[in-house]
């Protein structure tokens, strides 16, 4: 025999009443999922990486994240604040976040929309990765890109032919978006 | 209901159609038709009193020369009505009633009722000629008739002598009456009334019965009897507002009723009580009627209620109901007025009766229900026999026999009555809870349909919410009335629905409040024996405001828990498994937990608070200095049995962390030869340590400073013994934390106590100096927060060991000044205290200044290690700012506020005026700026 529905019928009060009690408490699936991220924020308040921050939305959940990063110096990035958005799946950390460029950025492994070509974002991610060392990787990326496997293969080729064009792009397509 | 006010134009044309609207002065007693008789002066004979009042002066010659005269009518026809008249005539005149005011039937009580009626041209044995006029007239109407075919109209005499009273009444009576029961203040207005409406009846009916009902047969008899009794009811119903006469009977009811249901003498019962004993020798108090031990004697109590006052009374009442019903006053109307008074007595009863009577094994219920049955029921019974509606027949009998099942609804009326009054009681009866068992049981009887339970619950949230869930009542009171409501409301409803229902709202507020779990933990943790001496620091509550009954339930529900297992909701083997009641909530569960322990621990959904808050408590406890721990070790054994070994593992670490430190202690001591310290001449201190595993400890504020040589020494040899007997373990001093026993040797006195170990470290520094030192110094010398050494120096000052030679500047008092050097040394450093005499007053007030000061200065350090921890915590607020300005954008206020709310852990403890003036600090810094509508940004530093 089922009993499970039953089951579910005789928790419900329990869920009823946890949802009242905070509105972080999401259900169990979610739950390890948020104190992972509150986590990850936390140390990310803790020991701030220079040039890299993020923050989660203002939608309540912390599923969705905005990250900046500050051009390093000696790329042609220098100075440029580049935001992205993060999406975290349900079973995060088991599955890698979604990063994009929210910034339109000119790099040989972006595309026009903020697609990011990077292994660790991809089948390379494993559980140990978290913002902060996404962030890092990323950062590295605008000063070394990976030219074997371009997204943008216009980019790739100034980057290695023509530094000066390849800059001239870059501010180009650069704009800020600070202000919503 | 007729209204002797003004009635509108129209309306008294209606009534006029009824009523005669002639002027009651003219009114004929002679069918028109007749010849002209003078009628009109009937009245006056008797107009100048009744002492002139004389039988001769009624108009009989004038109706005799009428009857002469009218013999000259030529027609056959007219011999008989010639006949007729003149019997008509003789017969009316005899009949008719002398107009006087009410006045005179106030005279009824001084003279005999024979001279009385003989006023009233009454008990006058009719002449022959009369007699024989009667039964002329009355022959003639019932059988004549038709026989003799008549045909000139002939009245009724028996219809005449109808409208005779009926304009008697209103004309004489009527005015007087209403007068008498406008004047409020005559308390027996009724009585008077009723007696009077009683002697006009009496006089109206005289002739009637004694002279015109023998000449008729049995059946015209009653007819007539009946319908003139019925006109007389109607004049006096229509002329006798029923309005000004109902509040009269409802009091007059109400106070003789008071007395025969007994309820006078509950009101009584507490003050006059030699008074009652004189007066009534039964009562029907519950108190002593619950102390009889016998059910028979109790029955006898209540049937034999009657002692003279109440028969008084109940004849009263019943002779006014008498007197009611045989002047029309009856019927239907008075037994509403009946009906409603003996309702709100009956509420007046169990009001009087049972409030706050909650002692249990309660009887009430079936105190109550003989009470109904024997008094109650009895005198409704009695009355109702009297007052019966007029129309009468077979549904008359019916409706007075008053059924078993009647008897029943109304002790299931009283029962409501009961219930309301308990209901309206019940938080009070939760208040007092285990002496009030008895409300509860009472209770038990009312709430045993839906409504009522519905009622039960509504009406308890409302005072709850009143008297209880407000700002003003502490944690410790809710929890104490929510544990007494799980008790009461588990005995009313073992069902646990109406507990689930009121324990809704008090949940919630719970949860509201910050210090609960605080509360249940410090509950969980006292010790109910050394409820008296316990001294909590962190709650800062006397002993009185901690539940120590939590701890005498937690092993309670522990026996009992280990008794039945609990299987939880589905359990195949329980043989006595009901539904759930059908007013049950949806998510209503019956909690496998009913016991008070399990409700409120599983008030918040997570144990981790709980575990976190029990940590804290125990460790604060652990590290006090005592023997053993053994209720700790109780409480965290049975709270294992309910949240899993798991949760409290580091409690149980705790707990072996002190057990393991004896041992420990020992061993070291042993090994290092700190145990043998032979020389009492050398002054060595002794060192005792706890070893805390500190993964497994709350944190512990740190409080650092440098200890004395001596002990700095100790410590290093204990810290080598411990490491070298347990390898890979180091041990991190706690200085902070520890109690001291320190003994001073003065020039005048040794001065033994036990002190916190910086207390200890500042008097040690005044060892080696005589003169004063600065608090400076020795913030330096010790590495310790000025305010701490301040603090500390403060307490000594208390303690009377040191002395303040100028501000911040301290040192021994090695010699108790003596009185008269006191003064003088006193005078001289505190110019305050200079000018007191009492020496006593003086040394307790300079103590108790000092001790206060210590105290104030002992607060102002640790808030000073709060706002650096605080300042701390800041800093960490900080980096989420920015983390927060940097991607999401610029911002205002609110929203960074509840950002914060959302994202720090453990929540954001500052308002929105502290966030307001340290984002201020910022702006100021040049960190952020302030963009249009207020939000703020922060500055891209280059």
């Amino acid at each position: 025999m089922d009993y499970s529905m039953e089951d579910t019928q005789n928790a419900a009060p329990d869920a009823h009443e946890t949802s009242k009690l905070s509105s972080t408490a999401q259900r169990a699936d979610t739950q390890s999922v948020t104190k992972r991220l509150q986590h990850e924020l936390m140390e990310l308040m803790l020991s701030p990486s220079p040039g890299i921050s993020a923050f989660p939305n203002a939608d309540g959940n912390l599923l969705s994240w905005t990250a900046t990063i500050t051009g390093p110096t000696e790329t042609p990035y220098d100075g440029l604040s580049l935001k992205l958005s993060f999406t975290f799946p349900n079973n995060y950390p088991y599955a890698a976040p979604t990063v994009l460029f929210i910034t339109p950025i000119y790099h040989p492994n972006v595309d026009f929309s903020g697609r990011i070509c990077l292994d660790i974002l991809r089948d390379k991610w494993s559980a140990v990765y978290n913002v902060q060392t996404v962030l890092l990787s990323l950062q590295s990326l605008l000063g070394e890109p990976n030219n074997a496997s371009p997204l943008n293969a216009q980019a790739a080729e100034l980057w290695d032919n023509d530094k000066e064009e390849f800059k001239r792009h870059v501010l180009a397509r650069h704009r800020d978006i600070d202000e919503e | 209901m007729i209204q002797t006010v003004p009635i509108p134009a129209s309306r008294r044309r209606v009534f006029d159609s009824v009523f005669s609207p002639a002027s009651l002065d003219d009114f004929s007693p002679t069918p028109v038709a007749t010849p002209a008789l003078d009628y009109t002066a009937v009245g006056q004979p008797f107009g100048g009193g009744i002492q002139t009042y004389d039988r001769t002066s009624l108009p009989r010659p004038s109706t005799a020369s009428s009857f002469l005269s009218n013999d000259t009518v030529p027609l056959a026809d007219e011999v008989d009505k010639t006949t007729w008249d003149h019997a008509w005539q003789v017969a009316t005149a005899f009949l008719v009633l002398p107009d006087a005011k009410l006045s005179y039937l106030e005279v009824c009580g001084e003279v005999d009722q024979e001279r009385f009626f003989k006023q009233w041209n009454r008990h006058d044995p009719p002449s022959k000629e009369t007699t024989e006029a009667l039964a002329y007239l009355l022959g003639a109407s019932s059988a004549g008739r038709q026989s003799s075919g008549i045909t000139f109209e002939r009245p009724d005499l028996l219809e005449w002598y109808g409208n005779e009273t009926r304009r008697h009444f209103l004309k004489n009576f009527r005015e007087g009456l209403l007068l008498l029961l406008r004047a409020t203040e005559i308390g027996d207005a009724l009585q008077k009334t009723v007696q009077y409406l009683h002697l006009a009846r009496t006089i109206y009916l005289a002739p009637v019965v004694e002279h015109i009902l023998p000449l008729l047969d049995t059946k015209a008899q009653e007819k007539s009897f009946g319908a003139f009794q019925e006109g007389f009811h109607a004049v006096v119903a229509y002329s006798l507002p029923w309005n000004t006469l109902s509040p009269l009977l409802a009091q007059e009811v109400t106070k003789e009723a008071f007395i025969i249901l007994g309820i006078d003498t509950l009101a009584t019962t507490d003050d006059d009580e030699n008074d009652m004993e004189v007066d009534r020798q039964c009562t029907i108090s519950y108190l002593e009627w619950r102390e009889e031990p016998s059910d028979e004697v109790r029955m006898h109590m209540m049937a034999e209620n009657d002692d003279a006052q109440v028969t008084a009374a109940r004849d009263r009442l019943l002779s006014l109901f008498n007197g009611l019903q045989l002047v029309g006053l009856g019927g239907d109307r008075a037994q509403k007025v009946f009906a409603s008074v003996m309702d709100a007595l009956l509420t007046e009863f169990t009001r009087e009766a049972y409030t706050g009577q909650w002692e249990g094994p309660s009887l009430v219920v079936h105190h109550l229900r003989q009470w109904i049955e024997n008094v109650f029921a009895r005198l409704v019974v009695q009355v109702l026999a009297i007052i019966h509606p007029p129309e009468q027949g077979s549904q008359a009998s019916d409706r007075l026999s008053i059924s078993l099942s009647t008897v029943e609804r109304w002790q299931e009326s009283g029962i409501a009555r009961l219930g309301a009054l308990r209901t309206g009681e019940l938080f009070d009866v939760i208040v007092d809870w285990p002496a009030s068992s008895g409300a509860i049981e009472d209770l038990r009887h009312f709430t045993t349909h839906p409504a009522a339970r519905l009622y039960v619950t509504q009406t308890f949230i409302t005072a709850l919410n009143q008297r209880l869930l407000h700002p003003g009542a502490s944690t410790v009171e809710i929890l104490q009335v929510y544990i007494s409501i799980i008790r009461g409301f588990t005995l009313l409803d073992p069902k646990g629905v109406l507990l689930d229902r009121i324990a809704r709202p008090i949940r919630r507020y719970l949860r509201d409040r910050d210090d609960t779990i605080k509360a249940i933990v410090g509950g969980l943790l006292a010790d109910p024996d050394e409820a008296d001496e316990q001294v909590q620091p962190a709650a800062g509550s006397s002993a009185d405001e901690t539940l120590v009954e939590l701890s005498a339930e937690l092993a309670k529900a522990h026996r009992s828990s280990l008794q039945r297992a609990d299987s939880g909701e589905l359990d195949w083997d329980d043989m006595n498994w009901m539904p759930d009641p059908v007013d049950a909530a949806p998510d209503y569960r019956k909690s496998k937990s009913s016991d008070v322990i399990g409700s409120l621990i599983s008030l918040f959904e997570s144990k981790e608070a709980f575990v976190k808050e029990m940590q804290q408590m125990l460790a604060d406890r652990l590290l006090r200095k005592r023997g053993d721990f053994e209720q700790e070790l109780s409480v965290v054994e049975f709270l294992k049995v309910r949240f899993g070994d798991s949760a409290l593992q580091a409690c149980e670490v705790m707990l072996r962390d002190i057990f393991d430190s004896k041992r420990v202690d020992a061993s070291v001591r042993n090994d290092q030869r700190l145990a043998q310290e032979p020389d009492p001449g050398v002054d060595q201190p002794e060192l005792h340590a706890k070893i805390l595993s500190r993964f497994f400890w709350p944190e512990l504020q740190p409080l650092e400073f440098k200890v004395p040589e001596p002990v700095a020494v100790q410590q290093q040899q204990y810290a080598e013994g411990f490491e070298s007997l347990k390898q890979s373990r180091k041990l991190t001093w706690h200085n902070g934390l520890g109690q001291v026993t320190v003994e001073l040797d003065l020039e005048d006195r040794v001065f033994v106590d036990q002190v916190t170990t910086w207390q200890a470290t500042v008097i040690y520094a005044f060892q080696s100096s005589s003169s004063a030192l600065a608090v400076e110094d020795l913030s330096q010398e010790l590495a310790m927060s000025a305010a701490l050494v301040r603090s500390a120096c403060l307490f000594w000052v208390s303690k009377r060991i040191l002395t303040e030679v100028q501000r911040d500047h301290f040192c021994v008092l090695e010699v108790l000044p003596s009185e008269t050097d006191e003064n003088a040394a006193t005078g001289g450093s505190h110019p305050v205290d200079a000018g007191q005499d009492s020496e006593e007053a003086d040394r307790s007030a300079a103590t108790a200044n000092a001790a206060a000061a210590a105290d104030a200065a002992a607060a102002a350090a640790a808030k000073e290690t709060a706002d650096a921890a605080a300042m701390e915590k800041m800093n960490l607020y900080w980096q989420f700012i920015m983390g927060m300005l940097t991607n999401q954008g610029a911002m205002p206020l609110q929203r960074i506020v509840m950002m914060l709310k959302i994202a720090v852990p453990g929540g954001f403890p500052f308002s929105n005026e502290e966030l307001r003036e340290f984002l201020a600090g910022m702006v100021n810094k040049g960190k952020l700026e302030i963009v249009s509508g207020g939000n703020y940004k922060i500055i891209r530093d280059a």
